[in-house]
């Protein structure tokens, strides 16, 4: 059981609403109380007006990818995927950006991503997050 | 509205305007016989005899970290350098300055403020690093655990040269910079390493073609783009104008710096085709009161092409997306109009770690005091310009370094 301290305490505070949505296959971002300032990674104080009254809100999945890599070789060893496997970056129309995963295409490869095109939250399956709670996108 | 300031940089020339008066630095590669602090009492060795200095006349030691192990960095912390040095009972104090790649930059800054204030009168700055005896599979876990949040970027599977592949892709995308383009920042690095003994790379040749045939490592990453890790050590003396002109007739001396936290996720950054460099440079030329234009050459970090491709433009040494075509060119290889990053760089004279950013310090040192030996000199240098980044190119830290003379 928690106690509101009026102040997050901890990074599973901070952390644990986004990776429950995820799980429901919903993703979310911080939101400031305060100015309205949508905020990602999530922040113990809004990095706009240093409000500590934050929220969480649900965003539409609809985003920008900046740009994105395909890892062919060297996978960290906590991280249980044998290459190769697709990583990126989206800034959502809501405003904040986040490091995500790329589902590949129809062809089973990336190659048709590039950068700038339109991409859309398209979540994992329920054991994928469970184990390795990223969000994941696919081409709009 | 915000205060305007204006930093009360010393003048040149005045009496405790801080100053370089002597580099030390052993080969960098795979040396596995070489030991950790070997490596740091030789370069500390060879850095207090060019600086025409008893090792006793030291009094304050500022460690640049490993990245290899912590026991060793546990020795750096608890002076043991000192210690080795057979300065304990002598030195004030014997610190440890961190923030990754950009570290040389901001001991620089620490031991210049050392000696600008008069807390110091000369200063040992010295780092060792043993990353190419490392194994391999532990330096990459490591690079995927420091410097990625492990709440929001761990979980995707990144890691370093990951990030190298998402910096480069964004580069290519904004510039056009073909995979040729590209290649070409590493072959004229390599060419540089070919004229300098230090370099990991001093005897091996490397072409766009032998690039372009390795195996993609993180698109659009070859294998030959990836730095390789490397043992090294290297160290510098500084003090003040007055101190350096007793033995010396020339040293090197700080215009102005500048810098720029741009992030601490790649995720976060608001461009990682752009990063810090622009606001970092924008307030270091204003700082020297010169700029690229009067610059005789530049030593700026590369862990990655596109790491210093981003950096070169920010600083504004190439317009705005042009930097790949100008290493294409020849611009910056041996012989062209702007020598760059004139050791090798991390690319090719070695990656060692927090080190490979002080290894082109001290390089812009060397060529500022004239002494980087007839093959690589270039003639007559007055003023270099010398960049750092650390993390995941979490910063941009610029030191415009000019020649001074008694
Ligand atoms: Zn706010």
């Amino acid at each position: 059981m928690s106690v509101d301290t009026g102040y997050i305490q901890n990074a599973d505070e901070l952390t644990g609403p986004f990776a429950a949505a995820l799980a429901e296959g919903r993703l979310i971002v911080q939101k400031c109380n305060d100015c309205a300032t949508a905020i990602m990674y999530p922040k113990y104080r809004c990095p706009n007006c240093f409000s500590g009254s934050l929220d969480w809100q649900q965003v539409s999945g609809a985003g920008q990818l900046q740009t994105f890599t395909i890892l062919r070789m060297g996978a960290p060893s906590a991280f249980d995927v044998e290459p190769p496997y697709c990583i990126g970056i989206v800034k959502l129309d809501e405003g904040p950006q986040l490091m995500c995963r790329l589902h590949p295409g129809a062809d089973g490869t990336w190659n048709s991503y590039v950068c700038d095109q339109r991409v859309s939250f398209a979540p994992a399956d329920a054991a994928e997050v469970a184990q390795r709670p990223a969000a994941w996108f696919t081409a709009a | 509205m915000t205060e305007v300031w204006t930093p009360p940089y010393p003048e040149p020339g005045s009496a405790n305007d801080a100053a370089f008066i002597g580099i030390g630095e052993i080969p960098s590669g795979v040396y596995r016989e070489r030991g950790f602090m070997a490596q740091i009492v030789e370069a500390s060795a060879r850095a207090i005899s060019d600086a025409q200095l008893a090792h006793t006349d030291i009094d304050q030691i500022v460690l640049i970290p490993c990245l290899h192990g912590i026991a060793d960095q546990a020795d750096l912390i608890f002076s043991r350098v000192a210690e080795e040095l057979g300065l304990h009972g002598r030195v004030k104090s014997s610190v440890m300055v961190h923030s990754g790649g950009s570290t040389s930059d901001n001991a620089t800054r620490m031991a210049a403020g050392l000696v600008a204030s008069g807390q110091a009168r000369n200063v040992l700055v010295v780092y060792s690093e043993r990353w190419g005896s490392a194994d391999l599979q532990a330096m990459i876990d490591m690079l995927s655990v420091n410097g990625i949040p492990k709440e929001w970027e761990a979980p995707t599977g990144l890691q370093f040269n990951a990030i190298g592949g998402l910096i480069t892709q964004r580069y290519m995308h904004q510039s056009g910079s073909s995979a040729e383009e590209m290649a070409a920042i590493c072959v004229a690095l390599r060419a540089w390493a070919n004229l300098n003994p230090n370099a990991m790379y001093y005897e091996k040749a490397l072409t766009a073609e032998k690039i372009l045939a390795s195996k993609l490592i993180s698109d659009p990453i070859h294998a030959y783009e990836c730095p390789f890790l490397a043992d090294g050590a290297g160290a510098f003396v500084m003090t003040s104008a007055t101190e350096a002109a007793k033995r010396h007739d020339a040293w090197v001396r700080i215009g102005g710096s500048g810098g720029c936290v741009s992030h601490y996720s790649a995720g976060q950054d608001a461009d990682l085709g752009v990063l810090g460099w622009v606001e970092a440079a924008k307030e270091a030329y204003e700082a020297a009161s010169w700029g690229p234009e009067d610059a005789d050459l530049g030593e700026v970090y590369d862990s990655y092409a596109a790491v210093l491709a981003i950096a070169v433009e920010g600083l504004r040494i190439s317009p705005k997306g042009e930097a790949a075509r100008e290493f294409y060119k020849g611009r910056f290889s041996p012989g062209g109009q702007f020598p760059l990053n004139t050791n090798g760089g991390l690319l090719s004279a070695g990656h060692t770690g927090v080190g490979g950013g002080t290894a082109l310090l001290i390089e812009g040192i060397r060529q500022l005091l004239h002494r980087a030996g007839p093959e690589r000199q270039v003639p007559n240098a007055q003023r270099c310009i010398v960049g750092g980044s650390g993390g995941s190119y979490m910063d941009a830290q610029i030191m415009m370094l000019e020649r001074a003379t008694r």
